[in-house]
This record gives C-alpha cells, structure tokens and sequence, in this order.
C-alpha cells in the first residue's frame, strides 16, 4: 500500500477499511467497480485548493482522509468559513449536480487524498446506480443540515463571545481521545488558526484573540498549540442565550 | 372556486427534470387543491405524507432555533417542491412551510413517490437538483444576513390542529 504524507493511500474503494463508515461511500459492490473505474486518486497537501468559488463545475471530490474548509464571499465582501468537511464527504456536490458554479472555495486543512469523478462520469453513475442516488440524497440532507445549524447557531448570535462559546461547544461534541482524562476537563483538536475562526463566526483575527485571551484569563479554555481543553464547560454554556 | 386541472404538465423544478413517462406515472396519484393562508405545508418535527409541490401562491420557509423562536429562511412560490429532503431521508423536517396567502398545490402520496424511485433510479438525479436548491438557499442565508446578525427570532407558527 502507497504511502504519502504519514497515511496510506487508499487505491482501491473495494478493499477500503473504513467504507461502511462513510456516508457517501458504503455501495453495493456494483457500483463500486464502477466507481473505481470513473475516479482519479490523488494526494494533496495542507493549503491546496480543491476547487474555487465560482468557477464551472468540473466534478465532484471524495474526501477520503484529511479535512477541508469550505469558503466563501459574504455579501459585505468578507471571506467567511462555512463549514469543515470531514473524509467522506462529496465536496461540489451541489454544483455537478446542478450545472451551476461552485458555490464555495473547498481547500485542504491537512494532507489529504481526495478522488476526483468528472462532472458527466458523476451525473451517469447517480442516474444508474439507485443506491448512489440515494447516498447523495443523503449527503446533500447532511449538507443543508450542517447549514441550518450554522444559521440556527451563528446567525441568530449577536455577540462574539457567544458565537465563539457555542464554536467551542459545537467541537466538544467530538472530543480528543486521550489516555489520561483529568474529570470535568474536554480535550479538543482544534487546527484551525483564529483568522480562519475569525472567518468561521464572522469577525477579525484580533476580536478573536482578545475574546479568547479572555476565556484563558477567567479559566474556562486551556490553549496548547492544536490542543483546547474546555475547563469550564458552565461558563460556556452561561454565554449561550440564543 | 373550480379546482384547477392536474397539473402533470405544470413546470416545477421536480417534473421539468423527468420523463414524460415518469410525470404520467405521477399523475396518477396527484391531488390538487386549494389551501388557505396559514396552511402549513410541511411542520418542522413532522413525518410528511406527501410530496408538495407549490402551482401557484407564496410561501414562507422558517426554520425553527428553538421552542419558542423561528427564523425566516425567505419566501418560495410557484414551481418549489417541499418535503423532498424528509421523504428521501427518512429524518424529520427542520422547517416549516406556511402559506402567505391561498395557495394552489398538488401533492404525490409519500409511498407512491419513494416507490417511482425505486423502480426508476434515473429520477435520482432531478431529486438532487431539488435538494440542491434547498441548499443553495440556506447557504445564500448564511452569505447574506448570519454575519450581520439580522436573523430575527420570533414566535414559532402556531400548529395546524
């Protein structure tokens, strides 16, 4: 098995280890020698762009390892986070599907392997393959889902504090596994830098970094390079009214 | 008032992406009617039984932040099909869709449209341009107005008894 980037590559979707775990991934075995036959496998690094807002559809990208943000232009001209894929999610989904540009910037996080389909290899395997259509059924109702939790969470915030707490409590529902966990303390893996939080809630870089400085201050978030351990989870939640 | 003519021929954004055979399968079972303002044409939380597709009239999409507020995610009318997302799924809508005004829908049995898909995989493809537009929505409500923080709560649509 390849390697690139400390993971290994995975070549062939019939012999994928975690395939049943995927939203989009787990197919009959049918569609699965077809889509090994449509998709191109490639490796990415941290910072590379999958595809960028506006431009013509050309197909959509399987997110095998690795994460990605998707971004985009807000009406005031900001660049704005709207949400992070994880692996194995169908990224350009809605605009292969539609014929209409992408809607978001999607680039890389960390090294990753994506599998890239053509707009019309992609479209043929979803109208041949009814356990396809269904998944992408699937994928685009996790999609909007993802979106109306954003809108419910973020939008309706008024304060930066508040938005930035309910970040915060949003992550630690997937919580870092530790061998060692000190009670009423939650791990969290947070790689994004405070421009790009900056731009998942909607503020600058320096609002972030002073509200934050505040909660490290009162002793509610711990903060060590890409590890955030929630200390104060009350406090946090106190900050949520809405 | 006279009830409309079935609209199998009628342009919205589910039928102008199947077959004529497929739209002749459908008609089959369509029922349309006339709805008063303040209909809710899907509940948030509610299992649909149908397919809606609006033929003519406005409505309002909201969804709901929490057991007291809502926020409007726009306006919709003739051509939009609502349930879809739920029906396909199988989860619980997140929305609701009231009626502005008297409104003109047909509506497919839930078991008859997942059954025409099943027997037809192509139509999968026009389900996903559907459930892309409903995206597409919510992402031009992210866009344009959650930065600003003028979403504004207001009381949830009371139920339909």
């Amino acid at each position: 098995m390849a390697m690139a980037y400390n993971f290994h590559i995975i070549e062939d979707c019939l012999k994928c280890a975690v395939r049943e775990q995927r939203l989009f991934c787990d197919l009959s075995r049918e569609a699965l020698i077809r889509l090994q036959n449509i998709k191109a496998t490639s490796v990415y690094p941290k910072g590379a762009m999958l595809c960028l807002e506006g431009q013509p559809p050309r197909g959509v990208f399987i997110l095998c390892t690795g994460r990605a943000k998707l971004s985009t232009t807000s009406s005031e001209g900001k660049s704005m986070i709207l949400r992070i894929a994880e692996p194995g999610e169908v990224l350009g989904l809605t605009a292969a599907v539609s014929g209409t540009p992408y809607e978001a910037t999607v680039e890389t996080l960390e090294p990753s392997q994506a599998n890239f389909i053509a707009q019309t290899d992609f479209v043929h395997f979803l109208q041949e393959h009814p356990d396809v259509g269904l998944r992408v059924a699937k994928q685009l109702t996790h999609n909007c889902k993802c979106a109306y939790e954003e809108v419910r969470s973020l939008g309706l915030s008024n304060s930066v504090p508040e938005k930035l707490a309910k970040l915060i409590l949003r992550w630690a529902e997937t919580p870092l596994d530790l061998p060692v966990k000190k009670q009423n303390e939650t791990p969290l893996r947070v790689t994004l830098t405070q421009e790009e939080i900056a731009q998942f809630i909607g503020t600058s870089r320096e609002t972030v970094s002073r509200v934050l400085a505040n909660f490290r201050k009162k002793g509610w978030v711990r903060v060590k390079g890409a590890t955030w351990t929630i200390l104060n989870r009350r406090a946090l939640e106190s900050l949520v009214t809405t | 008032m006279n009830t409309p003519p079935l609209q199998s021929e009628a342009t919205n954004e589910l039928y102008e992406m199947l077959s004529p055979q497929l739209r002749g399968e459908l008609a089959r079972f369509e029922q349309v009617r006339i709805v008063p303002a303040g209909t809710h044409l899907i509940s948030c939380g509610v299992p649909p039984e149908h397919l809606v597709i609006v033929n003519a009239g406005k409505v309002e999409i909201t969804l709901n932040c929490s057991s007291r507020h809502a926020a409007s995610l726009g306006y919709s009318g003739a051509g939009k099909v609502f349930g879809m997302r739920a029906l396909v799924s199988g989860e619980l809508p997140e929305v609701d869709v009231t009626c502005m005004e008297s409104c003109s829908i047909t509506t497919v049995p839930r078991d008859v449209f997942l059954a025409l898909l099943k027997n037809n995989p192509q139509a999968y493809f026009a389900v996903a341009k559907v459930l892309s537009s409903d995206l597409q929505i919510a992402d031009r409500i992210l866009r344009g107005n959650t930065r600003r923080g003028t979403l504004r709560p207001r009381p949830r649509p009371a139920k339909t008894v």
